[in-house]
């Protein structure tokens, strides 16, 4: 979620009234926001809703809370003036980044404040919405030292030397890739491409390697400079178009004239940047529907047009920075937030319904009633374990039937767990000094593999650790889980390499083999680290139910 | 307590070991005279001295026992006793007394050095060394060394109350090999004070008193000319952990039951889920952030879900197009494959998506999951491996933001105890309006206690078959389970901590 950083002070002046941190607080409630981080003037804003670039700043903020507290209303104007500045797209672009949308702005100026807000914006826009910008990319430059028609095209990797910011000697694009910082930062974004994108005016100075980084010598903007010159590419068109109409915003709410480009592709020529508004309409009595108001019509208009939209005859316009608009609700939902959603009256739900558990959690939970009356203190694990634990240390060499993770954060949780008894050993390797005897228990769902599924089964799992523990113990222990349940289990010889031969034994409920009770291996038990004797039983009570 | 019944609430061991005090001091002797094993006894002088009836006093002393080598000489004599005996008058080579004595090398050192430093032995150089005893040495042929005397003694000893040639005696065994050691010990002292001689003057020896009620008593009605031994019902009694539940596991039965009483029904889900019901079903376009593999836990085998095709390929077109919901989808091309990609259950969510596409979904229907969910997070204090997210959806006809609203409300007072809310717009790539919800809890002060929207059409149609409003919510149980835990790790909701799980509190008591 995007986090940006803005001044108070600068905010109030852009909104034309004074904003404190209190009412910032709860303004930003209608831009899906909070306040982060209060420093003095400073204050840090985070955005939940990822898909509002235009808000990613503090100029586009004042733009939706101007709406807010009625200063302005309904979309705001963002005048074009046409102009013959040209970028020429080459054919070979097509391949790697086939598209471009740029302007031309002046009559500003850029200062501290805004200074800092384009790059945040930039910065914002880009690793975000522009999916660290492979999907979108953007480059402002000092205008006055262009010269145009600029043009756009893809060079073989060597084809080219020039100057990247903060640099003081000439690379070639391939170098560049190898060891400048933002370089290898971004070069898996070009991995898969012979040529690279480059902007390069009619001077022959290039003005980008695109999307890695400007030039030194017309690449970079600084405080005072009036003209500009702003660019986007990338793979999407309209987001490219978006990041020109929502840097076009940002630059007319500083008091910028936008300055229309003609962007030249083959067999095509486009303006740019397209801030026209889109149409939706919506049903008369959607907002009834979705939000539960009865609104008049005016009403509806007035609150839509806090949002920054226009609104007539059940037609919405939606300004051309906002790109989140799918459906009507999108819409209406703003509506509802105009409106005040602290204003809205709850209403109870209408329909009784008859609640229940699932049969399964209902009959678990009974025998785990169960397994505490026959003496276990019941633990709770977590069910990502490691191999070592599930498998290693309980003397299984190998087992194809645990589920495994791709990319685990760590080893200690990189498999599901395919049964409880390794987990409560754990428990008896922490307590070793805790008094005798000790006896636990888990109930709780496990995963195995089956071929090409993975099923989930409920088991239960219970170990007795004293001088004296035996398989009778944990044998009678099963014995009663069962006879609540109303079986009387079946014992017959098993082999299972964490226990001792000859003391251990599959128990059968119904001819079904459901699990298995016996006195665990010394190997086992030094594995853990153990020097007390266990004894338990592990059954899979899913292997009693009739599948649900 | 009056005297009565203190000397009513007197322990068998106790009215053993009192009579005795009067002329009995120390523990060695109450055993003697009253035939009771160590243990016994210290356990009746301890219950004697909690009730003031005795004063014990411990007193420190420097006591001397036999060591390993002074238990053998004991029974074999010195060393140099046998070497004397040996040696006689006649003049020996030491190597044959190393043979007549059957003494060890260092033996015989130690007896050379012992006797020729009290002029008892002369070594006499010639081809080899030989030995034979002074006039001196002759004369302690039949006589006691002092160290011989003093080792015939009954061991410990308190060594302040030793003779001088004892003490010279012990300074000498003290320089030999594990003869004897010294050490600090208790000794303890025990006191009648008044109330005991009180008692013992009173008289005790009451064999009307019974301190078992066995069935004998019982079957021969002797019980009737019999009293019982009061007890002192207020001694600590040793602790005992027999079987008990877990607190969290518990607490999360608690939440259970609420939602059934509120109408819901529960839902299940599998741990090892397909993007497409974690995500896909739920309108998350491919490229969201959160479905990066930074944040998912994907499974390593099997790689793919069996699913149903034909609503995979109207969630495909939800994406793609909207599937004629009146939205324009998010435009992009939709993977199969990927929506096939099993991982672990990262969002409760899943629960809903299945449950919204089961011939099983009633309308109008409550439905709750209480989903263990896994997130790629590093383990600490506020992240566990793994984690239950409780969340579920309300399916019904015209059901409107206010409903959600009613929805929450009920919940912030349900599971937070909360009548104070606040609830602000929020964003859920699947639910549009959402909200998330503020609950003003009796002691923790405002919480986030969950976020809450409407399904979009886009998600509803698909699985569904048609468009209903379905109120979707989430809620945020753990911090209250914390607090209500008594626990501020959220590692402790797993805790492996066995004194830790048998202390704790399972019963929430009504206060």
């Amino acid at each position: 979620m995007p986090t940006i950083s803005i001044s108070l002070k600068d905010l109030s002046n852009l909104v034309g009234k004074k904003i404190g941190d209190k009412e910032l607080k709860d303004l930003l409630e209608y831009a899906k926001a909070e306040l982060e981080n209060v420093d003095g003037d400073n204050v840090s804003v985070k955005f939940n809703d990822t898909n509002m670039p235009y808000l990613w700043c503090v100029e586009g903020l004042a733009v939706l809370l101007k709406g807010v507290i009625g200063k302005e209303k309904g979309i705001p104007d963002i005048k074009i003036e046409s102009s013959e500045y040209r970028v020429v797209v080459d054919k070979s672009v097509k391949a790697v980044r086939p598209f471009i949308s740029a302007l031309v702005a002046k009559g500003g100026k850029i200062d501290d404040f805004f200074l800092k807000q384009l790059i945040q914006l930039q910065e914002k826009f880009c690793e975000n919405f522009g999916r660290r910008r492979q999907k979108v990319a953007v480059g402002i430059y000092p205008c006055k030292k262009i010269g145009f028609p600029v043009y756009f095209r893809a060079v073989p990797p060597k084809s080219v030397r020039f100057v990247p910011l903060e640099f003081s000697r000439d690379m070639t694009l391939a170098e560049i890739l190898e060891s400048h910082p933002k370089g290898k930062e971004y070069a898996w974004i070009l991995a898969d491409t012979k040529k690279y994108p480059l902007l390069i005016d009619s001077n022959q100075e290039v003005l980008s390697f695109l999307p890695i980084i400007n030039s030194n010598s017309i690449g970079k903007l600084e405080i005072g400079d009036d003209e500009l010159f702003f660019e986007a590419t990338g793979t999407d068109s309209s987001a490219v178009n978006l990041a020109s109409c929502i840097f076009a915003l940002a630059l007319s709410v500083r008091g910028f004239k936008i300055h229309s480009i003609k962007i030249s592709y083959t067999g095509k020529t486009v303006m740019s940047p397209d801030v026209s508004s889109s149409k939706l309409a919506i049903g008369k009595d959607d907002v009834s529907r979705i939000i539960g108001l009865d609104l008049r019509d005016s009403e509806i208009k007035n609150l839509l047009e806090m949002a920054r939209f226009d609104f007539k005859n059940y037609s919405v316009s939606i300004p051309c920075f906002r790109n989140d608009i799918m459906h009507s609700i999108d819409v209406i939902e703003d509506v509802g937030i105009m409106y005040g959603f602290n204003k809205l009256e709850p209403l109870p739900l209408k329909t009784y319904t008859v609640g229940g558990a699932s049969v399964l959690q209902d009959c678990v939970d009974v025998i785990r009633c169960v397994a505490v009356g026959v003496g276990f203190q019941e633990v709770f694990s977590s069910v990502l374990t490691s191999r070592e634990e599930l498998l290693d240390r309980m003397n299984l060499k190998k087992a194809v039937d645990v589920v495994e993770v791709e990319n685990p954060s760590s080893s200690g949780f990189a498999v599901l767990r395919s049964w409880l008894l390794p987990g409560l050993m754990d428990v008896f390797m922490k307590n070793k000094h805790v008094d005798l005897p000790q006896k636990v228990f888990e109930q709780g769902l496990v995963s195995v593999r089956a071929g090409d599924v993975v099923v989930d089964e409920e088991h239960i799992a219970g170990v007795s650790s004293h001088v004296s523990v035996s398989f009778t113990e944990a044998k009678q222990a099963v014995d009663s889980l069962l006879r609540a349940c109303g079986y009387d289990a079946v014992y017959d010889d098993f082999d299972h390499p964490s226990f001792i031969t000859g003391r251990v034994a599959k128990v059968l409920v119904k001819d079904k083999m459901i699990g298995f009770v016996g006195e665990l291996h010394p190997f086992v038990l030094n594995a853990w680290g153990l020097d007390m004797p266990v004894a338990g039983f592990e059954l899979n009570l899913s292997g009693l139910f009739k599948k649900e | 307590m009056d005297i009565k019944t203190l000397i009513d609430t007197l322990h068998s061991l106790e009215r053993k070991v009192l009579p005795v005090l009067s002329t009995s001091r120390t523990l060695p002797e109450i055993v003697g005279a009253t035939g009771l094993k160590d243990i016994e006894v210290m356990r009746a002088l301890q219950w004697l001295e909690n009730k003031k009836i005795v004063k014990i006093s411990t007193e420190l002393k420097e006591v001397v026992s036999l060591d390993k080598n002074g238990v053998k000489y004991v029974k074999n004599g010195l060393p140099e006793r046998v070497f004397i005996t040996v040696l006689k008058d006649r003049e020996l080579s030491i190597s044959r007394l190393e043979k007549l004595t059957g003494l060890s090398k260092d033996e015989l050192n130690v007896c050379l050095g012992v006797l020729r430093k009290k002029a008892m032995a002369l070594i006499i150089q010639n081809k080899e060394l030989r030995v034979k005893l002074t006039a001196e040495g002759l004369k302690w042929l039949d006589k006691e060394f002092l160290e011989e005397t003093f080792l015939k003694k009954v061991f410990p000893l308190d060594i302040k109350s030793l003779s001088s040639e004892d003490q010279f005696a012990l300074q000498n065994l003290k320089k030999r090999r594990e003869i004897v050691k010294t050490e600090m010990q208790k000794l303890k002292h025990v006191e009648l004070l008044d109330l005991g001689r009180e008692i013992i003057s009173k008289g005790i020896g009451d064999d009307k008193v019974v301190d078992v009620l066995k069935p004998e008593l019982l079957r021969s009605g002797d019980w009737r000319n019999k009293t019982f031994r009061r007890y002192d019902v207020k001694i600590n009694v040793p602790k005992v952990f027999g079987g008990k539940p877990q607190a969290y596991r518990i607490f999360l039965d608690g939440v259970r039951k609420k939602f059934m009483s509120l109408g819901f029904t529960e839902m299940r889900g599998p741990l090892v889920e397909s993007e497409f019901w974690n995500m896909d079903a739920l309108f998350m376009p491919q490229f969201h952030s959160a479905r990066d593999i930074h944040d998912v836990l994907y499974v390593k085998e099997p790689k793919r879900a069996k699913l149903d095709e034909s609503l995979v390929k109207r969630v495909k077109s939800a994406h793609e197009n909207g599937f004629g919901t009146g939205s324009t989808g998010w435009g992009y091309e939709f993977d199969i494959s990927r929506t096939h990609r099993l991982l672990l259950r990262s969002q409760g969510t899943a629960c809903s998506s299945r449950m919204l596409a089961s011939p099983e979904l009633k309308i109008p229907g409550k439905y709750f999951g209480m989903a263990r969910c896994f997130r790629k997070d590093v383990v600490d204090a506020t992240h566990n491996a793994d984690f239950y997210q409780t969340e579920g959806i309300v399916v019904e006809e015209g059901l409107t933001l206010r409903h959600l609203f009613g929805l929450l409300k009920m919940f912030a007072k349900e599971f937070a105890g909360a009548d104070e809310i606040k609830i602000v717009p929020g964003y859920f790539p699947f639910t549009e309006p959402s909200a998330e919800l503020f609950a003003k809890h009796p002691v923790l002060g405002w919480v986030e206690l969950g976020g809450a929207g409407i399904f979009r059409p886009e998600l509803v149609k698909p699985l569904v078959g048609r468009e209903v409003s379905v109120i979707a919510w989430g809620i945020g149980i753990d911090r209250i389970a914390m607090f209500k835990l008594g626990i501020n790790d959220i590692r402790q909701l797993f805790s492996h901590d066995l004194a830790f799980l048998r202390n704790q509190k399972v019963v929430e008591c009504p206060q």
